[in-house]
């Protein structure tokens, strides 16, 4: 494990606010966070307690957030939205696979303006990230509309970690998976982690024994939990 | 009292005959009435504008036709042009709060540009500002760009709440908000276009156009008035297409906040 001193990922006094029937909810108030990398979070909590919320406010995908957020001790506000997105990737529970082929999906990032110039990944190098996840049989060009939801899941982490980000945001990433989809999402999100990356999974499923700790956010805040 | 034989050939209608044509409309609101459709009053309504509006109308271009000023024409153009950019806002009840400016300034460019073109280049109209030609060619213009702006609008809003999760997704890959709405964009804009490409491809054999039909019961050669209509087609055509693509292109990025994240349902205020 290679644990830096400098969070990869910190949240200062995140707070987020939603109207609610009894006026302003506070869903996040005043949350800190800090992830280093060669280290898995996970994040549990009942339902409605803002733990995707919380996901979606670290990837600056949630208007109205305020707080501090700093990216490898960067203020978010010197770092351009889309870049920040590039380096705190967020990957949604519901990992749609867009029109088109299998190589389409993995590359997909490739096709937008924030990676024009940089070195597309050769088919030897999907073959590989495939096969490491025991998606050897499925083939590059195969109609992604194809996919079962487990192989869906699987190559939908296996886009964002392609791109290489800092930080891995999971949003229950396993919750609707077979036993051995969800073991290799658990796997290849562990061999993120082991090569220096920092990963927060939201789960409500009982350990599976990757996490390095584990937090639960209640009343808007994390409370540390043993791992 | 009788129809009159008008030089031309043309049969002015009179009066009487014109409140006859309402009896259909009556027998219409009698079969609503029967069948319970609950449109009866609506159509009452609609006939009631079509003839205040239409006769209005009439009395306006008589009245702009004999002044031959080319203000009263910009004036006009500009009523017809704000009264059709409102009638769009209403038409697209998703949209964000705002667009008026962006399907004020849709129409116009489309209204001036598609116009002026036809009356100037086409029909040589003479002055530039001749009402009989530029009022009812831009009735048109704006007429049919206003449906494909309508529409364009209506569907690309749809379509972005449709595909909020996917926006979500790619707006996470590092997407710009240009880039994540790109395929809604596309297909809001072809479906703004396909009843223009319909129109066109069904003229002539399907149905006989408006312009065309009101040219010749207006004693017009029929091979000059099929000329006049193919100019009108098209030019509809292009009108819809360059409306509806300012229009989107003005108006998409008002769904996405200031850091480029799509403001769906949860997050509008």
């Amino acid at each position: 494990m290679t644990n830096t001193t400098t969070p990869l990922l910190e949240a200062r006094s995140l707070s987020v606010g939603r109207h609610g029937d009894a006026g302003i909810l506070r869903v996040l108030d005043g949350l800190d966070l800090a992830v280093v990398g060669g280290a898995l979070t996970d994040i549990v909590g009942p339902s409605g307690s803002g733990k995707t919320t919380l996901l979606l406010a670290l990837a600056r995908l949630l208007p109205g957030a305020t707080g501090e957020l700093l990216l490898r001790g960067e203020p978010a506000q010197r770092v351009e939205p889309r870049l920040w997105r590039t380096k705190v990737a967020y990957l949604p529970q519901r990992s749609s696979m867009f029109p088109g082929t299998v190589e389409d999906n993995l590359l997909l990032a490739w096709r937008l303006s924030v990676r024009s110039g940089l070195a597309v990944p050769d088919g030897g190098r999907l073959r590989e990230v495939l096969d490491s996840v025991h998606l050897g049989d499925v083939a590059l060009d195969r109609d992604a509309s194809r996919l079962s939801e487990g192989q869906a899941a699987r190559i939908a982490l296996l886009r964002t970690v392609l791109t290489g980000p800092d930080v891995l945001l999971l949003d229950e990433p396993d919750a609707a998976l077979d036993d051995e989809s969800a073991r290799q999402v658990g796997l290849l999100t562990r061999r993120f982690v082991d090569e220096g990356g920092a990963a927060v999974r939201v789960r409500h499923l009982r350990g599976d024994g990757h996490a390095d700790r584990r937090m639960r956010l209640t009343g808007g805040r994390l409370v540390e939990e043993s791992a | 009292m009788s129809a009159t034989q008008l030089a031309g050939g043309v049969v002015a209608i009179g009066w009487p005959q014109l409140l006859l044509a309402s009896g259909f409309v009556v027998v219409t609101g009698l079969l609503g009435v029967w069948m319970q459709l609950g449109v009866t009053k609506d159509l009452a309504v609609a006939t009631v504008r079509t003839y205040v509006q239409l006769l209005l109308l009439g009395l306006v271009l008589r009245w702009a036709f004999a002044a031959n000023k080319w203000w009263w024409v910009v004036g006009i153009l500009t009523i017809m042009t704000v009264a059709a950019a409102r009638i769009i806002i209403k038409r697209a009840p998703d949209a964000p709060s705002g667009l008026f400016l962006a399907a004020v300034t849709s129409m116009a460019v489309t209204g001036i540009t598609v116009t002026f073109a036809v009356t100037g280049l086409v029909v040589g109209a003479e002055p530039w500002y001749s009402p009989r030609y530029v009022i009812p060619i831009a009735g048109m213009v704006l007429g049919n760009s206003m449906n494909g702006i309508a529409l364009s609008l209506e569907r690309v809003f749809a379509d972005l709440d449709a595909r909020a999760d996917e926006i979500r997704a790619l707006t996470a890959l590092g997407a710009t908000p240009w880039e994540a709405a790109h395929p809604s964009i596309r297909a809001a804009l072809r479906a703004g276009l396909i009843p223009a490409i319909n129109s066109m491809a069904a003229a002539g054999i399907v149905f006989i156009p408006g312009m065309m039909t009101g040219q010749v019961l207006a004693g017009a050669d029929p091979l000059e008035a099929t000329k006049y209509q193919i100019v009108v087609m098209l030019m509809v055509a292009a009108a819809e297409i360059i409306g509806a693509v300012l229009a989107v292109l003005m108006s998409y990025r008002r769904r996405f906040d200031v850091e480029g994240v799509y403001l769906d349902k949860g997050l509008r205020g």
